[in-house]
């Protein structure tokens, strides 16, 4: 007995893993699956894991849909828009208190640290008046110029801590060299930290993708839904049959984005969450 | 202006750029000119410059997005502002504040029905987390598929298109999950499990509930019911009983991001304390609660105080399960949905800044509560 026991631990082990992964990842199965099928096989009394026609007819429709489309592609500008800027503001930001002494700078960033307490609810309400007195309620502006002062001081913790590690000589060379500190950040420091870059870009696409409070108060048509608004209209509750084919089909374009891009940066990320305990 | 939302947007980025680049240029030129009166060396004037120059996105947002409106939400919460309303708002006191904390009872709802996730959901997030976490951790082949396939709920976590699919998934009479709920239950032992889980989870609810309404005939009326019958299956989003309940399995499903953290714990924990139990005959039962579990009490701290402040402030999961069902919001809505509900539903920014300053300062509290008790059970030092 004692001579089986690794293998039969191992194969124990196995038997659990696959089990959690089946689980975890059955809700994803279970999109596809639906999107697949026909509404009354959505609402059967049986089981149908697989159907047994699969229909396309949910993804053809909704490429003929408007509204759909346009909150994708709403989708897609906003993020881009708002993640470009708000990642260099937020590397300039973790350069000036990693790799820059300058007086006030500890107390600096003792505050930015200690908004990390501060709920983001909180702020919802009189940040809204604001833009109300801008008069952007109904534009996307109040989706994307928060985030250009560089917002989240979780992602500029982790790309601080990364920047801190580079060894000062590095710029201390290049000062002897005539660069100047804009230089320096551009060419010397942003290239040495490329992975936590990934890393803060995949969280802020997620974070963005997933929204839904803010594009909520804000887009107030549905010319500028974005896709998680959008979707949420697909759902009705005063329905009797929800038309769950087509619901799971815009899940199913929902979430790819989010699953590409976790696939390409999930090596980035699960190793910087490791190495500095954030969470994403 | 342009009109086109799309060209609109793009006109007032560009235009926060040049604000962003003149006001940081102009912080940075501030700065300088403060340290060369103070007498500084041309190099740490220069240092000032560049410091302020790069800190100052942060700092102008900070001041724009957090320090203005933190003092003006404190200042309406203090009165009777409504965003409809054309009048200047009156001042009220504290009578926000006293109708929030004594009188209103959807408010004392979403408090306790808060709690509940935080009280009965996070232990179990945080005990299914280590479980996955001390599984990944017995260094098997395939580790990193494994972990990429608990990880990657956390990603779509509170999507809504995801969200959906829950919805379709918990559906009680068709939904998947109670179709194999049936198909369990009529395995004779394990069907006696599950009915005994429905029956502690109604029993938690009812209880929760009484506290709600300060009533607890739901519940005696659970007791007195007895063991729940052979085919009674969880009624997951029809039920005030359960309303919560599917919340937290969708917290548990998300619970990859704490499990990554036990996981550079539990890599963090040395070898050699393990070996030398091991050799002194300790089980690995013994090894894990006298070794593991004590090393392991700073992350499941930081777990715990990240969990609390995030279950506190949950919101999509009640929004897209709970919306327009009005039967089960009073035992769903959480404290933010109420904030939402109130304040862009109702337009009542005075009531709506109260009740946010409300939670921040619950957050606060339990936070300040939380590390005042870590002396007690978190041991930092390892040797």
């Amino acid at each position: 007995m004692k001579r089986y026991w690794p293998m039969l631990r191992s194969l124990l082990l196995y038997f659990l893993l696959t089990g959690a992964t089946v689980v975890m990842s059955f809700p994803l199965f279970w999109m596809i699956s639906s999107s697949l099928k026909t509404v009354q096989e959505t609402n059967s009394p049986g089981i149908v894991w697989i159907p047994a026609n699969p229909t396309i007819r949910a993804y053809v429709d909704i490429f003929q849909n408007q509204d759909f489309l346009r909150s994708y592609f709403n989708s897609v500008f906003y993020v881009t828009l708002a993640l470009v800027g708000t990642i260099i503001s937020i590397a300039a930001v973790a350069y000036a208190f990693s790799r820059v002494e300058w007086p006030g700078r500890n107390l600096v960033f003792f505050l930015m640290l200690s908004t990390m307490m501060i709920p983001p609810q909180a702020l919802i309400v009189p940040q809204y008046v604001f833009f109300n007195k801008l008069d952007w309620i109904g534009t996307f502006n109040p989706l994307i110029i928060p985030g250009y002062f560089a917002g989240g001081a979780a992602m500029i913790f982790l790309l601080r801590q990364s920047m801190a590690q580079i060894p000062k000589e590095l710029d201390e060379s290049a000062f002897v060299d005539g660069a100047n500190h804009i230089q320096i950040w551009w060419e010397i420091i942003l290239p040495l930290v490329k992975a936590p870059l990934a890393t803060i870009a995949t969280f802020l696409f997620v974070g963005l993708w997933n929204s839904l409070l803010t594009p909520l108060m804000y887009l107030q048509t549905v010319d500028l839904y974005t896709l998680p608004v959008y979707v949420s209209t697909l759902y009705n509750i005063n329905q009797t049959t929800q038309p769950w084919p087509t619901i799971m089909t815009a899940a199913v374009l929902t979430t790819v984005p989010l699953v590409v891009v976790f696939f390409f940066a999930q090596r980035y990320i699960l190793e910087s969450v490791v190495v500095s305990g954030l969470k994403g | 202006m342009p009109e086109n939302p799309y060209l609109n947007v793009l006109a007032t980025a560009a235009l926060t750029l040049l604000f962003i680049v003149a006001s940081s240029f102009g912080l940075g030129a501030l700065a300088r000119g403060v340290a060369r009166l103070r007498g500084a060396t041309p190099k740490q004037q220069a240092n000032t410059f560049a410091g302020y120059l790069f800190a100052a996105p942060w700092i102008v947002g900070f001041l724009i997005f957090v320090v203005v409106p933190l003092g003006f939400s404190l200042y309406w919460s203090f009165t009777d502002y409504r965003v409809t309303a054309n009048q200047p708002p009156q001042w009220l006191g504290f009578e926000n504040y006293q109708n929030l904390l004594f009188k209103d009872d959807s408010f004392r709802a979403s408090i306790v029905n808060t709690l509940y996730l935080t009280v009965i959901g996070l232990p179990l997030q945080m005990g299914f987390a280590l479980l996955l976490a001390v599984l990944l951790n017995q260094k098997l082949k395939g580790e990193r598929v494994f972990r990429m396939a608990f990880y990657l709920p956390v990603i779509l976590g509170f999507n809504t298109a995801v969200l959906l699919c829950w919805r379709l998934m918990l559906n009680t009479g068709t939904g998947i999950i109670n179709q194999m709920w049936r198909a369990a239950a009529s395995v004779p032992l394990i069907g006696y499990l599950l009915r005994a889980l429905i029956y502690i989870q109604e029993i938690f609810s009812a209880f929760f509930l009484g506290i709600n309404n300060g009533k607890f005939n739901l519940l005696t009326k659970v007791i007195e019911a007895g063991f729940p019958a052979a085919n009674r299956v969880p009624l997951w989003v029809q039920s005030p009983m359960w309303s919560k309940m599917s919340v937290i399995l969708l917290m548990i499903w998300g619970c990859g991001a704490m499990m990554l953290i036990f996981l550079a714990g539990l890599n963090n924990i040395p070898k050699e304390l393990h070996e030398a139990a091991e050799v002194d005959g300790a089980t690995g039962w013994q090894r894990f609660w006298k070794i593991s579990f004590p090393l392991l009490t700073p992350y499941i701290f930081y777990n715990l105080v990240v969990g609390m402040i995030n279950s506190l402030q949950i919101f999509e999961p009640i929004f897209v399960l709970y919306r327009d069902n009005q039967p089960l919001v009073p035992s769903a809505i959480s404290m933010v949905y109420y904030l939402w509900q109130k304040s862009f539903s109702h337009f009542e920014i005075g009531y709506g800044s109260a009740i946010s300053w409300v939670i921040l300062v619950f957050i606060l509290i339990v936070t300040v509560i939380q590390f005042r008790l870590q002396d007690r059970w978190v041991t930092y030092d390892v040797y």
